[in-house]
């Protein structure tokens, strides 16, 4: 099924003096796996912000999913929608086990109240097993069985972005936001990450939206590829095509 | 060491995981059962009390231990509790329907300052709970007709379809009952969604919003939970004193409930009922201590108080997981034995991240 | 004029709640503590000052001069027994054992010195100014007057010494201040001290008004309401906060009902964490994630 999933038209945002982002537009086709990249400070994790609402646009900018105008969701709201995210420095639930966490990411397809629970009726204990088991999905695509009761403090680097991806993959969304999912991974890790894009592009069936560095991860799972340097878009296309671009070089190798 | 073996996904799910916990709670239920045969009045009042300190334990840690908002002014809704139910039994509502629509009512109190504390953290809600709390006692002694001010307020009797309530025995299995019920609503609780979202919030706000976690609603149910517990106690707590004064929800009570869930363990329902008896016990364990000590330090004034913070002080310095903490440190020795290493439980140091960007 | 007096009491109160929110913001700012004994080390303070000045006899100033360094070494010591093992710890564990510690210290005063309130004969006492229809007493004066000077003397070491900064870094990044070759034991240290000694100032400065006795401590509690309606972190806030809460409790205890001059300083904390809860001068940011 193709066609435009999201689409953002005209983001800005200012950060006291600087004008982190600056009149952004791109559209994300439904399936594809779309990789924005850049140096340091061109603004590819407030993009990210921006479309997970943690950041407000200024007046003038839309944001588009799935037909629907989100540029004012609230933050909470656009787990509900599909959309879900990881962060650069995860942000994992610490003092849980992995199971807790990504039974937490399966919050949003909660349909008991605070009354049932409490007393634990058949229906809660049912929706329970129901998560128990499209988490244990979740765990089988990235090998997550021997974490499962581990507290997150006690585990390495390289599983803890598996566990946040896992957990936000727990959310079933129709679009997965990755904020540079192989930074502080060896180069090993870093060809597990593309298998495991893979898998969730076609297996899981979401739709990718990557701010990454490193430009092999990139050339290989991406569909295509925006180029952004302080702020503004330079280019967007194929990733070959990004690759070669002169103004793509100039911003960063300098002049 | 017991190995789990896990085949359905139900047993991830259900409340006692494999059958040596049902075994020893059924062994402890069994004793507490059977307790009144064999323990004077004295001690059945006691330990009523531990009860009724638990249940308001059970809403404190709810909110501190789970959800990582601290009260420091927890005594206000164990007093909107006490003097609500009493309104209700002297106005002629039975005890059942008194204590519920007291509970309901501290809740509502519970979720009214947990609104306005939506976007505050750790210091500064902490101190609207004791500003709070401070507001609460003045309503309490000013509004003279509905709690009789500083003159207090008699509290009837328990009964209930005329069977007597109020005597030790009868209070002591009301109070169980009640803690009974009281802990495997908790536990239902943190064992769904709701539950998960309070911890969720905890850990990292930033996080539980991406997972569709609405942080406002989230903690003012946390609120709202933790005062209908708590409210729910003070109720019980009315009958245990017989008698109510503005002055006895002042805020050191408010500090000894969070001694309670600090000492007993942060994070653990265990900790609440092991907090509880700490607390339950010290008052004896200080008379006891009077006795043996020296007039010139036995007579001190602020002696109780300080023996708190003295405890208090020293849990925190040398065993900050509590009693509950402690007694994990304990059964894991034996399980490993001899293979147990005391690295197991050392303590990760976080260094300071400043909260002032969040 | 009558509006006028309640003003000038009220200053003068304020800056009492000022000095001791002043000593709360200190901590906070240099090592994101909360310190919740700290109108108990004002008590300590009245207490040694008045074991100096009144049981030794030594003459007002000389008592003074000792009551901060005595101060200052408790407060060195507390961090080094109470405060150190906590680095590291959750700022609720750091907050639960400062107030066991303030419990401590109320037990301990009321073993050593006793429950009847005690005053210190200080040079201050008795006399009054009149101006304007407005009486101040030269207590009054002398606290705002000590406020003033000390706000302008932490001011300055804040701004203009490196010692400031090295204390802003290690509050806000304790792990990359040990790496900069910050010694952060060492100035968590000079900072309670310092906190303790300005903790003893008040604690000289309020005796002759409130009297000494080991629960005066409980005005930390308004004190701390000041500190976060003008803005946990901000030297400035600690003071601005703690003249409105004292101004407005004044007007509050003349124009409304008995009772409501107590909790006028919560509800308008309670006002301020609904209206704008950063406080007046806020220092709290949004993390870059």
């Amino acid at each position: 099924m193709s066609g435009t999933l999201f689409s953002a038209h005209d983001l800005n945002i200012r950060f006291g003096g600087v004008h982190a982002v600056r009149d952004v537009s791109f559209k994300v086709r439904r399936g594809e796996v779309y990789s924005i990249i850049g140096p340091n400070g061109a603004g590819k994790s407030t993009i990210l912000n921006l479309i997970s609402r943690l950041y407000d646009t200024e007046p003038g900018g839309q944001i588009m999913f799935d037909g629907e105008d989100i540029t004012s969701l609230a933050p909470h709201a656009i787990a509900h929608r599909g959309i879900a995210r990881t962060f650069q420095n995860t942000e994992l639930f610490e003092h849980e086990t992995v199971l807790k966490n990504l039974l937490i990411g399966r919050h949003v397809h909660r349909a008991t109240n605070l009354f049932s629970e409490l007393l634990f009726s058949p229906a809660v204990s049912r929706q329970e097993v129901a998560f128990r088991r499209a988490v244990e999905d979740v765990i089988d695509l990235l090998d997550l069985q021997h974490y499962r009761n581990q507290a997150i403090a006690s585990l390495p680097y390289g599983i803890r972005k598996m566990v946040e991806v896992a957990r936000a993959l727990c959310i079933q969304p129709k679009l997965l936001l990755l904020d540079e999912p192989s930074s502080g991974l060896n180069p090993e890790e870093t060809e597990d990450v593309a298998y495991w894009i893979e898998d969730i592009n076609q297996d899981f069936g979401a739709t990718v939206i990557m701010v990454e560095h490193d430009m092999n991860l990139v050339t290989t799972s991406s569909d295509r590829v925006m180029a952004m340097a302080d702020g503004a878009v330079l280019t967007i296309g194929k990733p070959s095509e990004v690759q070669s671009h002169p103004e793509v070089i100039r911003a960063y190798l300098g002049d | 060491m017991r190995f789990l073996f896990k085949t359905r996904y139900h047993d991830d799910v259900r409340l006692f995981r494999h059958s040596g916990q049902w075994f020893w709670y059924s062994v402890l239920i069994g004793a507490l059962l059977l307790a009144p045969v064999m323990a004077s009045d004295f001690y059945l009042g006691e330990l009523a009390l531990v009860f009724i300190w638990a249940i308001a334990g059970i809403g404190l840690m709810l909110l501190v231990g789970y959800t990582g908002l601290v009260s420091l002014g927890h005594a206000a809704f164990l007093a909107i509790g006490a003097y609500a139910h009493t309104w209700f039994i002297t106005h002629g509502w039975p005890l059942p329907l008194a204590l519920l629509k007291a509970s309901l009512i501290t809740a509502m109190f519970g979720a009214l300052i947990g609104l306005p504390t939506m976007r505050m953290t750790g210091i500064y809600l902490a101190i609207a709970t004791l500003a709070f709390a401070v507001i609460i006692e003045q309503i309490i002694v000013h509004w003279v007709t509905v709690t009789g001010g500083f003159r207090g307020l008699v509290v009837p009797r328990a009964e209930f379809l005329g069977l007597d309530l109020g005597g030790s025995m009868a209070f002591y299995y009301l109070c169980l009952g009640i803690l009974i019920g009281c802990l495997l609503m908790a536990l239902n609780l943190l064992r769904s969604p709701t539950g998960r979202a309070m911890t969720a919030v905890r850990d990292s706000e930033i996080s539980a919003q991406s997972m569709g976690i609405q942080l406002a609603r989230t903690k003012t149910v946390a609120f709202a939970i933790s005062a209908g517990f708590t409210g729910l106690a003070g109720g019980l707590l009315a009958h245990k004193l017989g008698y109510l004064a503005p002055d006895a929800f002042s805020l050191l009570l408010s500090i000894q409930l969070l001694l309670m869930v600090v000492v007993g363990g942060l994070g653990s329902m265990h900790g609440v009922i092991f907090g509880a008896i700490f607390l339950g016990l010290l008052p004896q364990g200080i008379a006891m201590m009077r006795d043996v000590l020296p007039p010139a330090i036995a007579q001190v004034p602020g002696l109780e108080p300080g023996i708190f913070g003295a405890i208090l002080i020293l849990f925190l310095i040398f065993e900050p997981l509590g009693i509950h903490g402690r007694w994990l440190k304990i059964r894991r020795y034996f399980e490993m034995f001899p293979l147990y290493r005391k690295a197991t439980y050392k303590r990760q140091k976080q260094f300071l991240r400043t909260e002032r960007m969040r | 004029m009558e509006v006028l007096q309640l003003l000038v009491s009220g200053i003068s109160q304020g800056c009492v709640y000022g000095l001791i929110a002043l000593g709360f913001v200190l901590i906070y700012k240099a090592t994101e503590m909360v310190n919740f004994a700290q109108g108990d080390l004002m008590m300590m303070g009245a207490f040694i000052a008045y074991t100096y000045v009144n049981l030794m006899g030594m003459p007002f100033l000389v008592g003074f001069l000792a009551t901060i360094v005595s101060m200052a070494v408790v407060g060195a010591l507390l961090e080094r027994v109470i405060v150190r093992p906590m680095i590291g710890e959750p700022p609720f564990a750091v907050l639960m054992i400062t107030i066991g510690l303030g419990f401590v210290l109320r037990a301990i005063a009321g073993a050593v010195w006793g429950a009847e309130p005690k005053t210190i004969s200080s040079p201050f006492a008795g006399d009054v100014l009149r101006f304007n229809g407005v009486t101040l007493g030269y207590e009054n004066l002398a606290i705002i007057a000590g406020t003033i000077l000390l706000c302008l003397a932490l001011f300055g070491f804040f701004q203009f010494t490196r010692l400031g900064l090295a204390m802003q870094a290690a509050s806000q990044n304790q792990l990359a201040a040990y790496y900069c070759g910050i010694p952060v034991k060492r100035i968590y240290a000079f900072v309670w001290a310092l906190s303790a000694a300005i903790a003893a100032t008040t604690g000289i400065l309020v005796a002759p008004i409130t009297l000494i006795d080991p629960m005066m401590g409980f005005v930390g509690v308004k004190a701390f309401a000041a500190a976060i309606v003008g803005g946990f972190g901000s030297l400035q806030g600690a003071m601005a906060g703690g003249l409105l809460i004292g101004i407005v409790e004044q007007f509050a205890g003349r124009y409304l009902p008995t009772g409501f001059a107590d909790t006028s300083a919560y509800a308008l904390l309670l006002l301020m964490l609904l209206v704008r809860p950063e406080g007046l001068f806020a220092t709290i940011q949004r993390k870059k994630v």
